[in-house]
């Protein structure tokens, strides 16, 4: 709020920042001044969800590298992901999977052409948040209660 | 769909450069993945805690190396529409946007590459690396 108005040619698009009445060209409203809703929330999820994704598919590499290297290098790699660290971001990393899978249903849902009504596009909003909390805590339960990983 | 006469479809202009068809493979690859998802998650629950011996096992069967496969690499050519989308909305400086659609380009293929690699040779039952370079 009160930082000086950047001067001209100061952004990103080499657009004037500055009006010809010396005042700063008005920009859309930021984040901050949005009353959140569930459809924008989602959609913000839904971003972040597949960037983590990007790193998850990094580590799925890894994995495969680790593999690849015989059965030492491979006990290394399980034993770092069995860490309560190593848990954490697999856990991170089933939950940013099953939500990016619901929210990316609700999108190819929208993009058919249904389900756009404001009443329903925040139902199905809804619900992708909950599928993939659902989805992730019912994959780990199942991990845990088979044994195949314990803390 | 000519750079110079504007054509619609319905009423309503059709992309005049490539936005419809990366709109396009976007949701193709989002489709394929929606089975190709719970598949992996479905794999993924068989193989935690199996151990070395149990994830060789895994890759000895075809069907498991190349459902694997395909969905990394479908997995990363959807990656890279989707960082695209996401350097497209927030860097619009020429350069750096052509410097880091084209860093990611090569880190999906670096990717693809290795991960094709690696599955086959898993799958052949290769003996560990790095046998077959050097040692």
């Amino acid at each position: 709020m009160t930082s000086p108005p950047p001067v001209s040619g100061d952004d990103q698009s080499d657009r004037p920042v500055l009006q010809p009445n010396g005042r700063p060209r008005p920009l859309s409203p930021h984040l901050q001044v949005w009353r959140w809703h569930v459809t924008m929330a989602a959609s913000i999820l839904h971003r972040i969800s597949g960037s983590a994704l990007s790193a998850g598919a990094v580590l799925v590499g890894i994995w495969l590298l680790a593999l690849a290297f015989g059965p030492e290098c491979y006990a290394t790699f399980t034993g770092l992901s069995a860490s309560p660290l190593g848990l954490l971001v697999w856990f991170s990393l089933t939950l940013a999977l099953t939500y990016h899978l619901a929210s990316g249903i609700r999108h190819l849902v929208w993009d058919s052409g249904a389900g756009l009504e404001p009443k329903t596009a925040s139902l199905l909003s809804g619900l992708s948040i909950a599928a993939g909390l659902v989805l992730a805590l019912a994959f780990w339960a199942g991990l845990f209660i088979s044994g195949s990983v314990a803390l | 769909m000519s750079g110079q006469t504007k054509s619609f479809v319905k009423g309503v202009k059709v992309s005049e450069h490539h936005g419809a068809g990366e709109w396009m493979a976007e949701r193709l690859s989002s489709l394929i993945l929606v089975p190709l998802t719970l598949w992996g998650l479905w794999s993924a629950m068989q193989l935690a805690g199996s151990g070395y011996a149990g994830a060789m096992a895994w890759f000895e069967s075809p069907v498991n190396a190349g459902l694997l496969a395909l969905t990394l690499l479908v997995s990363l050519w959807h990656m890279n529409l989707g960082l695209k989308v996401i350097v497209d909305d927030y860097i619009h400086r020429p350069t750096s946007r052509g410097v880091l659609l084209a860093l990611i380009a090569v880190v999906c293929l670096v990717l693809a590459a290795a991960s094709v690699f690696l599955i086959m040779r898993l799958a052949l039952g290769s003996a560990p690396l790095p046998a077959g370079f050097g040692a």
